[in-house]
């Protein structure tokens, strides 16, 4: 048993020499990046609440919205909670609301008002980015006990993103794929698949 | 030079390695490439459940249940990888001959230090991507909060990371088309790969194209990944079983994401969001439906070519020109035919001129990569298994 094992031993022996240099670094490293995920994560297991750090209101013929910022002042692509509370509740309401601003796509223009996910006693938008810095509109149209209202808040402004540029970041993403096909280029002068192709079909 | 170690036994016949053994074991091949497709498969499955569930639900967490399904697909496609590389290690540092390992032709990995099949050294690496960008994710919500874009660079990293082991488990399956279960394998990966590759095409969503890059992804993809597997396998029948291997992948996925979301909305005591209404679960009604219909035209084409006896230098191309102008002019009356208005006849004009283009590139690219994955045939040893 132990010599028919001792080539395999020997085997592990051998590559583990090789590596014993870097195995301190990648120790330390692993244990970097799980203290990392560790500490990232911990608050991220449970649904966070809406917090409203700023207001604005609107009103839409007779009826008064308060409108709720999660984040103040607001940056492009953030992730953000928006909060619509008319002053009496949204019981016996409907509407939609009309969004207006720099690169938003048709879709994302025009929406029915709908109850906030974490926070069902007013309406309202989550995980909602705004896609480029500028001045964005937000127009109410409600139909309610009282009829019908419009009203807009306008010029709220939206900052640059947050972080590095966005070429840095997709620069870094890139190298990867990058990286691969810089492989299978390599692959394909050593292989020269288009001398084999005739024969194919 | 030569990494083998002189075996030091006395000369009477050894009992060969755990190692060495499962090396030569007929049922390692098999078992190996089915756990990485469980994997992949995973990561698939739990990607169109998160994508639902934010458009069904909302909340999110780092450890909701569909992000736990698709970092365990990750996770298990890379430690099967591993294992994989690991074994055909031992085994060639025992002596073993590991040219006609499972999962593709050996490739010397950190100057020999390990020998890694190159199906199974794609996946792995596209696992350790995946890892990395998972990194990248946690430091980019840190910035800009919960998932409010799909198509972040972080995401897009991620998504890549998933195509990459999906294409590793193609050619570990492709290395065993010799085999019915190499050849059950390539038309069960090949749609895994068709329906997830062309997210990473949402990257260059910003840009001012004149064409969406998705529908350009969808078609480019979906036919070439078609025209490989069936030129890789050499069966007329190919294109047409992977195309219907990928309506029933459709099928299970359209019942499966808002089934999901809905199930674990309940039990987490969360409401589906207000003003649903009743449109088709997101991810699912994006893949190409009508892929027979394209399947049938590149299989007839394929048939036209080896009757007329066309070279392979043009073949693939005629083939992949037609698949291509099928799913092209599908994908509008698709999206006409799950959203509210006809198809736009100015987008059936462009598609008409994109689709066959697409196509062609697909088949001229296909035809080579199948050579490819034809030389890293493991035949021999799983040949009758």
């Amino acid at each position: 048993m132990r010599s028919s094992r001792s080539p395999l031993l020997l085997a592990v022996a051998s590559a583990s020499r090789r590596i014993r240099g870097h195995a301190r670094q990648l120790v330390l490293a692993a244990a970097a990046a799980l203290a990392l995920v560790a500490v990232s994560t911990a608050p991220a297991a449970a649904y966070a609440p809406v917090g409203v750090v700023h207001t604005e209101r609107v009103q839409a013929g007779p009826y008064a919205i308060t409108v709720g910022f999660s984040e103040w002042p607001l940056r492009a692509m953030q992730s953000l909670d928006f909060t619509f509370a008319p002053a009496d509740g949204v019981a016996g309401k409907s509407g939609t609301l009309t969004l207006d601003g720099p690169g938003l796509d048709a879709d994302d223009r025009e929406s029915p008002l709908g109850r906030h996910p974490r926070k069902r006693d007013v309406w309202g938008l989550d995980v909602q980015a705004l896609p480029e810095p500028g001045t964005f509109s937000f127009t109410f149209d409600i139909d309610g006990p009282a009829g019908h209202g419009r009203g807009t808040l306008r010029n709220v402004g939206v900052l640059d993103q947050p972080g590095p540029p966005l070429a840095i970041s997709w620069t870094v993403c890139a190298i990867p794929p990058v990286g691969m096909l810089a492989y299978l280029a390599v692959g394909w002068r050593r292989n020269k698949p288009s001398e084999k192709v005739a024969t194919l079909i | 030079m030569s990494t083998a170690l002189p075996i030091t036994g006395t000369g009477t016949p050894s009992q060969p390695s755990p190692a060495v053994r499962i090396s030569r074991a007929g049922r390692t091949g098999p078992i190996a490439a089915n756990t990485v497709l469980a994997g992949t498969t995973m990561s698939l499955f739990g990607l169109s459940w998160d994508i639902q569930w934010h458009v069904d639900v909302g909340p999110d967490t780092f450890f909701t249940l569909s992000h736990l399904m698709l970092y365990s697909g990750s996770a298990l496609a890379g430690l099967a990888s591993l294992a994989m590389v690991l074994i055909a290690t031992a085994a060639q540092r025992a002596g073993q001959p590991v040219d006609r390992f499972p999962g593709g032709k050996p490739v010397r990995v950190f100057g020999g230090v390990f020998r890694a099949p190159l199906g199974y050294l794609i996946t792995g690496t596209g696992a350790a991507l995946f890892l990395l960008f998972g990194l990248l994710d946690l430091w980019w919500h840190s910035l800009y909060g919960f998932d409010a874009v799909l198509d972040s660079p972080p995401h897009i990293g991620l998504f890549l990371s998933i195509s990459f082991s999906m294409v590793g488990s193609v050619i570990v399956f492709a290395a065993a088309r010799d085999t019915r279960w190499g050849r059950a394998g390539v038309i069960l990966s090949i749609p895994v790969l068709i329906i997830f590759s062309p997210i990473t095409t949402k990257a260059f969503g910003a840009l001012p194209l004149p064409v969406e890059p998705e529908l350009v992804g969808n078609i480019l993809f979906s036919t070439l990944l078609l025209i490989t597997g069936t030129l890789t396998i050499g069966r007329r029948g190919t294109a047409l079983t992977t195309a219907a291997t990928l309506g029933v992948l459709q099928l299970l996925l359209w019942w499966f994401s808002p089934w999901a979301a809905r199930v674990y909305a309940d039990a987490s005591g969360l409401p589906l969001r207000d003003n649903l209404g009743d449109n088709p679960p997101e991810l699912p009604s994006e893949i190409p439906v009508f892929m027979l219909f394209a399947a049938a035209a590149i299989t007839a084409l394929l048939w036209l070519s080896r009757r007329r006896g066309w070279s392979g230098r043009i073949a693939p191309q005629i083939m992949g020109a037609g698949g291509g102008a099928v799913v092209g002019l599908s994908l509008p009356i698709q999206s006409a035919l799950f959203g509210d208005s006809g198809p736009d006849p100015a987008e059936l004009l462009t598609m008409t001129a994109v689709g066959p283009a697409t196509g062609a590139l697909a088949g001229y690219l296909a035809a080579r990569l199948a050579v490819l994955l034809r030389e890293h045939s493991t035949a021999s040893l799983t040949k009758g298994r």
